[in-house]
Formats: C-alpha cells, structure tokens, sequence
C-alpha cells in the first residue's frame, strides 16, 4: 500500500513538473493590444531620452507606451512589417515603430496614436550629423 | 586673394566629398540562430542603425538587445534577463573599416566581396573581429551582408550549468541591411 502512494505520488509530482514547464515554454507574449500604456507624445518621449536617458529608461523602457504625432514616413522592413516614422523635435530623429498590423491609408503629415512596447533609444553618430531614433516594437494603431 | 579662394574652394570639395557619402539605415536586419537539443534558438532584430561612409569605408552598426523577437517569449525573457543581462548591458555595437574601399565601386551595379575589420561590443564586452562579407548594389541602393558566427565565451554571455550541454558554443549571425543616401 505505502508502495503505491510513492509511485502514485511520483507520478503526480512528474506530470505537475512536466505540464507546469510545458504552460512556461509556450507563454504568450505579453498582450499589448489591450494593456494600458503610458500617453505621451512622441517630441516629449524623444525628448526625455535625449535630455535625461536614465530617467526615461526608468519611465519607458520595455512598458506599454501610446505614442503620439505626426507621421512623417511609412514604409516595410525586411520581414515586411510596416514601420511608421514619427516626428519629433529632432531634424532626422523620429519613434521609429514597427507595427503587428499593417495600417492601410497612411498619409505623410497624418496624427497618429501608436500603442507598443518602447525599446529604447539608439544614439545615430554625431560626427556624420545622423540622430538617433527611440524605437517602439509590436505596435498597434490606438484612437 | 585669388590662391585663398582656390584653396577654400578645394577644401570645401574635400569636406563635401567626405561628409556627403554617408548611408544609413534605421531598420537594419540581424538575426542569430543557435541550435539547442530541445527546440532551435532563433531571434530577429528589425531595429539596426547602421552607417556607412563610402569615401572613408568607416562603417557601423549599433541595436538595442531588447528589439530581438523570438518565435518563444519565454526564449526572450532568459535572453534578455540571464544571458545578456540586458537592463545592464542593452546595446551591441560595431564600429569598424571595410578594406580597400576603393575597390568598392558604389555607383556600379555589382556584388563585392569586401572584408571588415573593426571592435565588436556584445554583454559590455569589446574584441577586435575581422569578417567577410559583400555590398550589393542595384539601381543605386546599397546592401550590405554578412555571415560570421561569434564565441558566447568570448563576450561572457554565462549558460547556465543545467542547460550548458543543450546549447551551442558558437552563434551564426546574419547581418543584413539596405541603406538610404543621407541628405
């Protein structure tokens, strides 16, 4: 009888185990669509890593962010996701977003909310004159 | 007076030559895969700034480790938090020279084979690499590739003793990236 609960006990403990690591291997990703961000525009957020870069990681980095502004280019990556420029204050300097959904009708010049995770910020080369740009990775259209 | 002006004139076009050959991207592509005994590990970058100066052959590539996408969130996680400690250490960067520039005619449609030689900082850690690759050029627009792989020992990334046997010494990367001209 004692036997039989160790092997009972054994197995409950190896199917816990194995169910347990499957569920953590396939995790989704963290739902961004529908999560609540931060509201900022995209001159301010652009602004704060430029002016105080520890700050803004603190405040943005890898958070849900609504991003707002004026879009200044539209085009595809490699992997033909669509990657939509936001102006900033910055000449050449933009919240470089990729988006999960491609959003049709795009005008350069248009406002635009984009909701997304904030990467952070890559400094261009001052030397060549190129600014750097804050990106925004697994964007979604937001009202 | 005349000889001053001359010499303005020639240094201007100095200065233009050199400051107005620069290509860049801000959505390079870098991917690496590592193959591991219970699934493949495989990540995409989309978010590369890259620079090229096609008179002086400097070149650079700069990404911020947590624009990596894996096919698993869980991979991402241990990714960024165990192996790359990416709070501590978030950017990767390259700065470095193609040889013989010259030998790259960037306004001929071609395939050149080029090397590029420079500093590789991955995990906080810099090493001098030399690796091959090849500019294409097509109706004007500038693609650089590369292939290399690089030694996770070699810039410290730490595997973890339970899954050291699962996990590959050596990485493949794959650079990609097509350039504008910068106004």
């Amino acid at each position: 009888m004692t036997k039989k609960i160790i092997l009972i006990t054994i197995a409950a403990v190896i199917v816990i185990t194995a169910i347990t690591g499957y569920v953590l291997w396939n995790k989704p990703y963290k739902d961004v669509k529908d999560a609540d961000g931060v509201k900022i525009t995209a001159v301010d957020l652009y602004n704060n890593f430029i002016t105080d870069s520890a700050k803004a990681i603190l405040l943005y980095t890898d958070k849900v962010v609504l991003v707002s502004g004026e879009i200044i280019q539209v085009n595809l990556n490699q992997q033909a996701q669509q990657i939509i420029l936001i102006k900033t204050a910055v000449a050449g300097a933009s919240v470089n977003c990729t988006m999960e959904e491609k959003i049709a009708g795009l005008e350069l010049g248009d406002k635009i909310t984009v909701k997304g995770i904030c990467s952070g910020y890559i400094s261009g080369d001052a030397d060549m004159d190129l600014p750097g740009d804050v990106f925004l990775i697994r964007g979604y259209p937001s009202k | 007076m005349k000889k001053n002006i001359i010499l303005v004139l020639v240094l201007f076009t100095v200065y233009i030559n050199c400051k107005g050959q620069l290509y860049y991207t801000k959505n390079g592509r870098i991917s690496f895969f590592s193959s591991a005994l219970l699934e493949d590990i495989k990540a995409d970058n989309n978010q590369v700034i890259s620079i090229i100066n096609t008179s002086t052959g400097d070149i650079q590539f700069s990404l911020l480790n947590n624009t990596f996408h894996f096919k698993k969130s869980l991979m991402e996680i241990h990714f960024n938090e165990d192996y790359m400690e990416s709070s501590k250490y978030p950017k990767d960067s390259f700065k470095g020279k193609i040889k013989d520039p010259s030998k790259v005619n960037f306004t001929v449609d071609g395939s050149y084979p080029v090397v590029v030689s420079g500093e590789l900082t991955i995990h906080g850690i810099t090493n001098k690499v030399s690796n091959t690759g090849t500019i294409f050029i097509n109706a004007g627009i500038i693609t650089a590739a590369s292939k290399f792989q690089i030694k996770l020992a070699d810039y410290k990334i730490n595997i973890p003793k339970i899954v050291k046997d699962n996990i590959a010494e050596f990485v493949d990367v794959t650079v990609s990236c097509v350039y504008d001209k910068k106004r």
